[in-house]
């Protein structure tokens, strides 16, 4: 697997001991909406590193999307800081952010998001098609769809794909570019248990076999086992989780 | 030395290599782009179907009204040479129906030397009826010493010396069946009344024809008793000289102390006509441009739909590491394909309309000029720019949402 191209992989510097892949301090984000400020996400802090593997559970409005697009420099956090390994995301420019997200994370969403008129393997090769590696690409396109076992759909239209099958493309497009942070919101929302399982389990292999870390959104607390850590977010705040208490996992989350 | 020869051409290699690099991307860009278009048929249709109505309608009225300006202009040929002169009268005269005598034509004779100069009788009260004995209400009856040095014949010839015959015009002819050797009766009142042969059928010669020789039935100048004319026909053959200078010695020599004629050349009438033309058609195509704003509008309205409805998968690219450029590119990128797609359907379309009417105005369905033409591309690109122009709010009003509403 051609994960150890990574640029910085093996100089030591993102290990566990050492800079976290992502991590954040008194994170705040507030939405303003008809002169109403919304507070999101009220002063949290939190740490990711590399292969980690991490489930963000929570009540429906408790600030779990607004974190997953903090975390996937979608969006800046009102005030607090947010580093990307020793980077303060916030010195970074728009066009900076922009060539960060796409080098160092991936994106899984609820419902797909495929683009409908591109076939399975040209979703995969979506977010790197303005690259000027089309053979490349499509080298790594089809070893991905291979992975995600769907070697056999490559010409196919996500409208002529099962949900789970859509899913695993859209995983498969989350890793095109080598990423070393998948971030995922409901992956397995739309997908029944068994659908949903086989999603956990690919991405329990990503992260056991490329040291890409996952941080998943859910409100399926069975999904949330899957995790090694829970991140329990209540109203913008984050709790430390009643029932899965080994969820912190070494990580000191300061509250 | 060699370094900084060196230097600069990385520099121009670094340059042209991201030129390079930058028109490459925007092969995969115009693909997503053209697929899009491809995804709501109906709707990308309509937007098309307004570019090519658009361009059509542009097209079509530019090449059409050059036909119409090339037929119309035709009609002047071989009158460029020609002017009229008529007495001007004025209300306070003695004689309202005051008319040139053969003095003042032999005047007009010197002064406009080298010029043909045709007196012409146009009596009021004449009558024409046919051989079968109906009466031509459209015949004008004219005096005229040789209709031969100003028309060709179609049929038959006029005589040597000219006294006892007629010669009809074009119109008149073709309408009442009217051919040389027939016998039609003539009628002037208080000047002369008989039947006469015909000797010979003119060419037509169009409205531009001072004389409007295609209505009248021309009798010898010699039948009329008293010798005045109501119209003198300068002619200049144009290979000669010009007749602005005839009608130039005519006005001076009659207008010095008062204005006594008034002398009019073919060659204004033309200018004048295609000054007027001019800004009638002018007009009309501004109204087709019209249609290719509103083509626009509609394109900007398909894409803004578009866009909402495609809000999530946009954020999904943004997401990705696609640019606000790359997005707002994509999404320009599918309408301009909108408006290429209009522009290849309209430009056969005018073309088409264009060739048919110029089969009816001019003869040859070939017959384009290059200004009708390049009305044609006009509304082609302006289809195209317009559809462009359009793309661009849609583009940037999706590139500009933050990419943050991907996630639920
Ligand atoms: N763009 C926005 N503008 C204004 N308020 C927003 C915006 N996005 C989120 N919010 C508000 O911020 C709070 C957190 O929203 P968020 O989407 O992060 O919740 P969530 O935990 O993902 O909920 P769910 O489980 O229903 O997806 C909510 O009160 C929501 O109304
Ligand atoms: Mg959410």
């Amino acid at each position: 697997m051609p994960v150890d191209d990574r640029p910085g992989d093996g100089d030591g510097n993102e290990a566990t001991t050492g800079t976290p892949l992502i991590s954040g301090t008194n994170v705040v984000k507030e939405y303003q909406t008809g002169g109403q400020t919304i507070r999101a996400l009220k002063r949290i802090d939190f740490r990711i590193d590399e292969a980690d593997s991490v489930a963000i559970v929570g009540p429906s409005g408790s600030g779990k999307s607004t974190l997953l697009n903090l975390l996937g420099l979608l969006d800046v956090p009102t005030s607090g800081e947010i580093r990307l390994r020793k980077q303060d995301v916030a010195t970074l420019s728009d066009s900076e952010r922009n060539r960060e997200r796409k080098q160092t994370i991936g994106f899984v969403f609820q419902s797909y998001y495929l683009i409908p008129t591109l076939t399975a393997l040209e979703n995969v090769e979506m977010p790197r098609m303005l690259d000027r590696t089309p053979k490349k690409t499509r080298d790594r396109a089809t070893e991905l769809l291979e992975r995600v076992g769907l070697s056999d759909r490559l010409d196919h239209a996500p409208d002529e794909l099962s949900g789970g099958q859509k899913q695993r493309v859209a995983i498969a497009r989350s890793l095109i570019n080598d990423p070393e942070l998948v971030l995922a919101d409901e992956p397995t929302g739309n997908l029944d248990r068994d659908t949903g399982d086989q999603i956990l389990d690919l991405f329990e292999e990503l992260r056991a076999e490329e040291g890409v870390a996952v941080v998943m959104v859910t409100h399926d607390e069975y999904v949330a086992e899957a995790a090694d850590r829970v991140v329990n977010l209540v109203d913008g705040t984050l709790r430390a989780p009643d029932t899965a208490t080994r969820a912190d996992g070494g990580h000191r989350d300061r509250e | 030395m060699e370094g900084i020869v060196t230097g600069n051409s990385d520099d121009r290699d670094r340059s042209s290599m991201s030129r390079r690099r930058r028109i490459a991307a925007l092969v995969p860009t115009v693909l997503l782009a053209r697929r899009n278009v491809s995804r709501a048929t109906a709707r990308s249709t309509l937007a098309v179907v307004a570019v090519v109505i658009g361009v059509v309608a542009v097209g079509a009225i530019g090449t059409g009204g050059e036909a119409f300006k090339q037929n119309q202009v035709a009609a002047y040929e071989g009158f460029g040479g020609t002017a009229t002169v008529h007495p001007v009268v004025y209300p306070e005269a003695e004689d309202p129906n005051r008319n040139f005598s053969d003095a003042e034509v032999a005047r007009m004779r010197r002064a406009a030397a080298g010029a043909t100069v045709i007196p012409v009788v146009q009596p009021f009260g004449s009558l024409v009826r046919t051989p079968a004995g109906e009466t031509v209400v459209t015949a004008q009856v004219k005096g005229i010493e040789d209709p031969g040095t100003f028309y060709e014949t179609a049929n038959g010839s006029v005589p040597e010396n000219w006294r006892r015959s007629v010669i009809v015009g074009s119109r008149i002819a073709a309408d009442n069946d009217i051919e040389p050797g027939d016998q039609i009766t003539v009628v002037v009142e208080d000047e002369l009344e008989g039947t006469f042969p015909v000797a010979a059928v003119l060419r037509p010669q169009g409205f531009a024809d001072p004389l409007s020789a295609d209505q009248s039935v021309f009798v010898p100048v010699s039948r009329f008793d008293d010798a005045t004319y109501d119209e003198v026909i300068v002619r200049v053959d144009p290979s000669a000289g010009s007749v602005a200078g005839a009608a130039t010695a005519i006005e001076t020599e009659f207008n010095s102390r008062r204005r006594t004629v008034s002398v009019q050349q073919v060659q204004q009438q033309r200018e004048q006509f295609e000054q007027s033309f001019e800004t009638v058609n002018q007009f009309l195509i501004g109204v087709g441009a019209i249609s290719l704003l509103v083509a626009g509008v509609t394109i900007a309205n398909t894409l803004l739909m578009s866009v909402i409805e495609r809000e999530g998968e946009i954020g999904v690219l943004r997401a990705v590491g696609y640019t606000r450029g790359a997005v707002v590119r994509m999404l320009v990128a599918e309408a301009t394909i909108l408006g290429i797609i209009g522009g290849v359907i309209g430009v056969p379309i005018a073309l088409g309309i264009g060739a048919v009417i110029n089969v009816f105005l001019v003869g040859d369905p070939l017959a384009f000029t290059r200004a009708g033409l390049q009305y044609v591309g006009i509304g082609c690109l302006f289809g195209i720019t317009t559809a462009l122009v359009a793309g661009v709010y849609p583009a940037w009003k999706a590139a500009n949402k933050r990419p943050a509403e991907a996630f639920d």
